[in-house]
């Protein structure tokens, strides 16, 4: 099926373009990709942990002591099996403080880390649409008579 | 006239938060406490059984009814070296005190050999705690050593000290532990 131009420019098709992207979208986080192996889980949780000796490093890229420590320690709780990930995570937090988590909290003053960026994307989004709202209002106005008096010398000029 | 007045009011509204985020940097001091914040403070100690380098067993639970000072060590770290006479001092004086406090080196990362090398030559008769993998640090948070912990006779920890200890920090601050939960 070919789409047209006429038809690319009906806000209809953008709207269903954005659903089926949006279902995509859904379908693509919420899939299950499996049970993860033991090892699979101490990275993953490795990964969300910043090296508490190093500046920058996570500590699933650590080769420090505190950090091969901490890799031990994950796999150790990940092998006894009676913590799930965000509960080892929050173990290594109580012991070493939120400056451990590379991940932000989505509770409490971290939560604007997630919120601000999304607040000015309404907010740019809401001033984009009122400022093209003006620039077609302008683009419409009525041509005074002093106006087209104006254009017209013009071009009898040229 | 509208849209001067618009982009006047948020030229206004920039410049009070700028003004705002200037005076809290200005008025945020730094901690000129020589204490480590943790969350452990005011919890429960996190469980140690392990042994001593003389091969007995150690467990903390057993300790209650003590003052149990922690001092993570590394023989190779110079902090650790340089505060070793302090801790020295602060063993003579708590051995003459009727509640003394039990003084405990926690070896981090280091092998028992250069840990028992170490005490032989420069002296520390108390009891050096073996952390297989780590596991007391990773349980206390510690990144660096040195550091000393303190933990009152319920089995709370009370203090932590990040860093080389001066000169009757140990002292001054059991002290005015002792006034408080003692």
């Amino acid at each position: 099926m070919m789409i047209t131009k006429s038809k690319v420019k009906q806000p209809t098709v953008w709207v269903v373009m954005l659903i089926i992207v949006g279902l995509l979208l859904a379908v693509g986080a919420s899939r299950d990709g499996g049970p993860r192996t033991q090892q699979e889980r101490v990275d993953a949780i490795s990964k969300r942990l910043a090296c508490p000796t190093c500046q920058g490093e996570s500590v699933y890229v650590s080769r420090a002591s505190a950090s091969v420590s901490l890799r031990e320690e994950i796999a150790r709780q990940v092998g006894s099996g009676t913590r799930s990930d965000d509960q080892i995570v929050a173990y290594v937090e109580q012991r070493f403080g939120g400056q451990v988590l590379l991940v932000p909290r989505s509770s409490g003053l971290d939560a604007l880390v997630w919120a601000l960026p999304v607040a000015a994307l309404i907010c740019a989004l809401v001033g984009l649409i009122s400022a093209f709202r003006r620039w077609k209002v302008s683009a419409t106005a009525e041509i005074s008579d002093a106006e087209r008096e104006l254009v017209q010398k013009a071009l009898d000029d040229f | 006239m509208s849209q001067r007045r618009g982009a006047r009011m948020i030229a206004m509204a920039t410049l009070v938060v700028m003004v705002g985020l200037l005076l809290v940097l200005v008025n945020a001091s730094p901690n000129p406490s020589e204490n480590a914040d943790s969350p452990l403070l005011g919890q429960p100690a996190p469980a140690i059984e392990t042994t001593t380098l003389d091969n007995k067993q150690f467990n903390l639970a057993r300790r209650k009814g003590s003052w149990v000072v922690l001092n993570f060590f590394n023989s190779t770290c110079v902090p650790c070296r340089n505060e070793h006479p302090l801790l020295l001092e602060f063993a003579a004086t708590e051995a003459l005190a009727t509640d003394k406090a039990e003084l405990y080196t926690v070896i981090n990362d280091d092998s028992d050999e250069a840990v028992a090398a170490y005490f032989q030559t420069f002296g520390g008769d108390w009891p050096k705690l073996r952390d297989q993998n780590g596991s007391i640090a990773i349980s206390f948070g510690i990144a660096k050593v040195p550091e000393t912990w303190i933990i009152d006779p319920n089995g709370y920890v009370r203090l932590r000290i990040a860093g080389q200890l001066s000169d009757g920090l140990l002292e001054e601050q059991l002290s005015a532990l002792r006034s408080s939960f003692g």
